[in-house]
């Protein structure tokens, strides 16, 4: 990606010098002028211009991820150097940025076309539920470091946003078909077309059926065989209408039925042992967006947003349903040097979970509103020179009060094309339910274990009592304060992005052994009276707690390189090195719930080679070097040969996973339950047609 | 919460305060890219009956704002081997004899529709104002999602001499008759 292509759009200050400038051979291109915005303000949550944004962030573009063959969100990410994205089976992902990755807390926020899907129970993302047809994306923008001023709480360790297609874009049909020897089927359909004069609209459909993979999983001694079958349907609409040059009216639906095989390990035996199983899990996820712009003037505009979202899952030991409203206003004004930006929110979550062998909730909270404003300006001291921005974000959560995340960015351009930037920013993570009021069996503790000596009785000794990690409400929400720095120079054959942080965070949520001695008192009495079978009965009553408490701090500190190339118009290739050095300091006694001390190395190539108009290939390679997993290290490559066939007809080729042989990507089994499973390498087919 | 209002109620003040006082109306970003849009209409446009041995292709408007942002963001391009120029001009015919292409603003869309004795044979017309192509127009910008599309009337090209590429037909909006 050369930043230059159809990235670098200064929006921010206009200034007449510039906008007199000559457009660059790139930017002539009929596709770069459509991807270009009008306004020099902008909606907050859409960022325009990489080139000028005081973060560090990536733009994966539709034409990487058309021609990169992915068939999910998931395996799109892998296209962004920088961002971990590694696979516990086919379908379940663990995906951060700038920290660590796990399945259930990667402090990510995700979003599609501003609507975020994070979910109060975990703070997680179901990326193997997630329907976006990928080939209606306009670019996913990821953003390396925190964005909670701007985006919300949450997201600490980055952020992804992806941004779906105007309908007028996407009149006509589309269909693709997928097979190979993972991949049993996977099969696209969408339609397009105008609604009178002023409107447009698409439906399409998606079904997938994926087998499992064929090497076994790596549950210790356990040979479980793989069971990552995905069995997925979804459909979805997406209307846009434009009654004149001010307005916009956008609305989006998709339902997404998936079932889903895993493999997991729980404390569910009669005398609390740990068995691994494999279940189907179903879940139903369905959202729903409306938005409307208003552009008051080239130097101003408002935007009203309201989304729905309802997430079910169904496990055999998990039963949960999410329900959210949201409603966003935001305003964007320029006023002589000055950029003002304003926004309201408010966020409704209805929240469902049963009570299992696994959960039990202690206060059965239902119900969590969210509201909040944000303010922010931008300050020119020289035009396209140096800016600043400072604001803020104030918001109130029913868990933990008001929360404030405050942020100031400053822009220094020294010469053309190049630009340094730095921010200080503090973001919040508001408690997740799973930490706040639920408690989950963890697993089956000996009675030695638990009491720190023997009894002397062997079978006492290796009875198990459960232990739950006990959310509860004394959690608080973890505070992160963020330096970072970045310079940026952008040539028209190649580009630098320099980014390096420094993170630290307070309140971090760790755990606490809580073992109430007294409650063993009742048994060790019965033991001296020599009843032992009295002994054992009693101790069936006793339980071990890990508490969750707010008292950790963590640093994680670390830079990202990218670099890339465009030497002729058939090449261009990015060259990506990614450090992120994470390090919890844990009060004596306190042990992490997620993750541990640790590097993180990323090595990224990536190339796009047009051989001729018909033939492209897109090769990843990824070297990934972690201690933060407890796997090897491994090299993955993927590649896909695209062809296009003639005007309605492509098909292309791809090869996943190569060279890295069959490899564990995460295989973090502390992390309640889950079993990773070996990935494999992949081949899949497709034939796709437009017309 | 007291204070949340307050807070509010400032910025509402405050966003108030700053709209009242009303925008520069820019429009040079906007212009820029339709410039950009033109260039593309140029290059992939057929002008079936050139009638002059012209040693320049020309893109006109009766918008000198415009003609000024064109004028730089186009500077030393060709259009099918010939220098691209740009030219402020007046409805009439001697003004308009050199023009390739017309490019009417909100500006100037009255004083076009009160020139209605002027034609625009051999010359492709675009607007940016509601009900342009049912007003006589080949092709009309219009805004989406902060972005500029366009509808085409081939049809209307057709009548003027002209023809346009599927390459530029395929993201229009088409018009029929």
């Amino acid at each position: 990606m050369i930043l230059s292509k159809n990235l670098i759009w200064p929006v921010i200050f206009i200034s007449p010098l510039l906008i007199a400038e000559t457009f660059s051979d790139e930017d002539f291109d009929l596709d770069a002028l459509m991807g270009m915005d009008v306004q020099a303000t902008s909606a907050m949550k859409r960022a325009q211009s990489a080139f000028e944004t005081a973060s560090s962030i990536y733009v994966l573009n539709k034409e990487q991820i058309i021609n990169s063959g992915a068939t999910s969100i998931p395996e799109a990410l892998k296209l962004v150097p920088g961002l971990i994205v590694r696979q516990l089976d086919n379908n379940q992902y663990a995906i951060s940025t700038r920290g660590l990755a796990s399945r259930f807390s990667s402090k990510l926020l995700v979003m599609i076309d501003g609507q975020s899907l994070y979910t109060p129970q975990f703070s997680a993302v179901y990326w193997e539920a997630l329907n976006v047809p990928l080939y209606d994306i306009e670019r996913i923008e990821v953003i390396r470091g925190q964005g909670g001023l701007l985006w919300g709480s949450n997201a600490n360790n980055g952020v992804i946003n992806i941004i779906t297609k105007n309908s007028l874009d996407t009149r006509g049909i589309f269909a693709n078909a997928t097979t190979g020897n993972l991949i049993n089927s996977d099969a696209n359909f969408r339609y397009g077309g105008d609604i009178g004069s002023n409107g447009s609209y698409r439906v399409y459909g998606h079904i997938k059926n994926v087998n499992a993979s064929k090497k076994s999983t790596a549950y210790k001694e356990t040979l479980l065989a793989a069971s990552d079958t995905n069995k997925q349907h979804s459909i979805g609409f997406r209307a846009d209408f434009t009654p004149n040059d001010a307005w916009d009216l956008m609305f989006q639906g998709d339902i997404t039925k998936s079932k889903i095989g895993q493999n997991l390990r729980a404390a569910i035996g009669d005398a609390h042992q740990t068995i691994a199983f494999s279940e189907n899990f179903k879940r139903t996820d369905s959202r729903v967006m409306a938005r409307i712009d208003n552009r008051i003037s080239a130097d101003a505009n408002q935007m009203i947003q309201v989304s729905w979202l309802k997430q079910s899952g169904s496990e055999i030991y998990l039963k949960e349903e999410f329900e959210s409203i949201d409603i966003d206003y935001q305003m964007n004004f320029i006023y002589q040097s000055l950029q003002l930006d304003w926004g309201l929110s408010y966020r409704n979550n209805d929240v469902a979970s049963e009570e299992s062998i696994l959960l039990n909730i202690d206060k059965g909270i239902s119900n969590i509103q969210q509201y909040g404003g944000l303010f922010q300006i931008q300050y020119s001291f020289i035009p396209d020179k140096i800016n600043l921005t400072l604001g803020t974000k104030l918001d109130h959560n029913d868990l933990t009060g008001w929360e404030n995340q405050p942020s100031a960015r400053l822009i220094y351009k020294p010469i053309k094309n190049h630009l340094a930037w730095a921010a200080v920013s503090r973001s919040i993570r508001t408690p997740a339910l799973v930490e706040f009021d639920y408690n989950f069996k963890v697993t089956g503790v000996s009675v030695a274990d638990a009491l720190g000596t023997n009894t002397g009785v062997d079978m006492l000794d290796n009875l198990l009592i459960p232990s739950y990690l006990n959310g509860n409400d004394q959690v608080e929400s973890e505070n992160f304060t963020s330096y970072e720095l970045g310079y940026r120079i952008s040539e028209s054959q190649w580009s630098i992005d320099i980014s390096a942080f420094h993170t630290d965070a307070e309140n971090v949520a760790v755990y606490e052994p809580n073992n109430q001695v007294e409650q063993f008192y009742p048994a060790l009495a019965l033991l001296q009276a020599g009843q032992i079978a009295q002994a054992a009965q009693a101790l069936t009553r006793t339980q071990l707690n890990f508490d969750i408490i707010s008292v950790a701090e963590s640093t994680t500190k670390g830079f990202d390189i990218v670099l890339a190339w465009q030497p002729f118009d058939s090449l261009n290739a990015e060259l990506g090195y990614s450090l992120t050095n994470f390090a919890y300091q844990l009060p004596a006694g306190t042990s992490a719930i997620v993750g541990n001390d640790s590097i993180n190395r990323q090595v990224f190539v990536k190339a796009n080679y047009a051989l001729s108009e018909s033939h492209k290939f897109l090769a990843a390679l990824r070297v990934e070097n972690s201690t933060a997993y407890n796997t090897e290290n491994y090299t993955a490559l993927d590649l896909t040969w695209n062809w296009q066939i003639n005007s309605q007809w492509s098909a292309a080729i791809s090869g996943k996973n190569l060279f890295a042989g069959s490899h564990l990507e995460f295989n973090n089994t502390q992390e309640a339950y889950t079993i990773p499973t070996y990935i494999d390498e992949s081949i899949a087919f497709t034939i796709t047609t437009v017309f | 919460m007291l204070k949340f209002k307050a807070f509010i109620y400032t910025i509402i003040t405050l966003a108030l305060l700053f709209s009242s006082s009303g925008f520069a109306i820019d429009k040079n970003k906007e212009y820029k890219l339709k410039a950009g849009f033109l260039y593309n209409f140029a290059r992939f446009g057929q002008w079936q009956t050139p009638e002059n041995n012209r040693d320049a292709f020309t893109v006109c408007s009766p918008d000198q704002h415009f003609i000024d942002v064109a004028k730089s963001a186009l500077k030393d391009r060709t259009i099918k081997n010939l220098p691209l120029t740009t030219k402020h001009v007046l409805f009439n015919q001697t003004s308009l004899k050199a023009c390739d292409l017309l490019f009417i603003t909100t500006n100037t869309i009255t004083d076009w529709k009160k020139a209605d004795d002027v034609s625009y044979r051999n010359i492709m017309v675009i607007g940016e104002t509601e009900k342009f192509i049912e007003n006589g127009g080949h092709i009309r910008f219009f805004l989406t999602g902060g972005k500029i599309r366009f509808e085409i009337a081939p049809f209307r090209l057709q009548e003027a001499g002209l023809s346009m590429s599927s390459k530029v037909l395929r993201l229009a909006r088409i018009i029929e008759r």
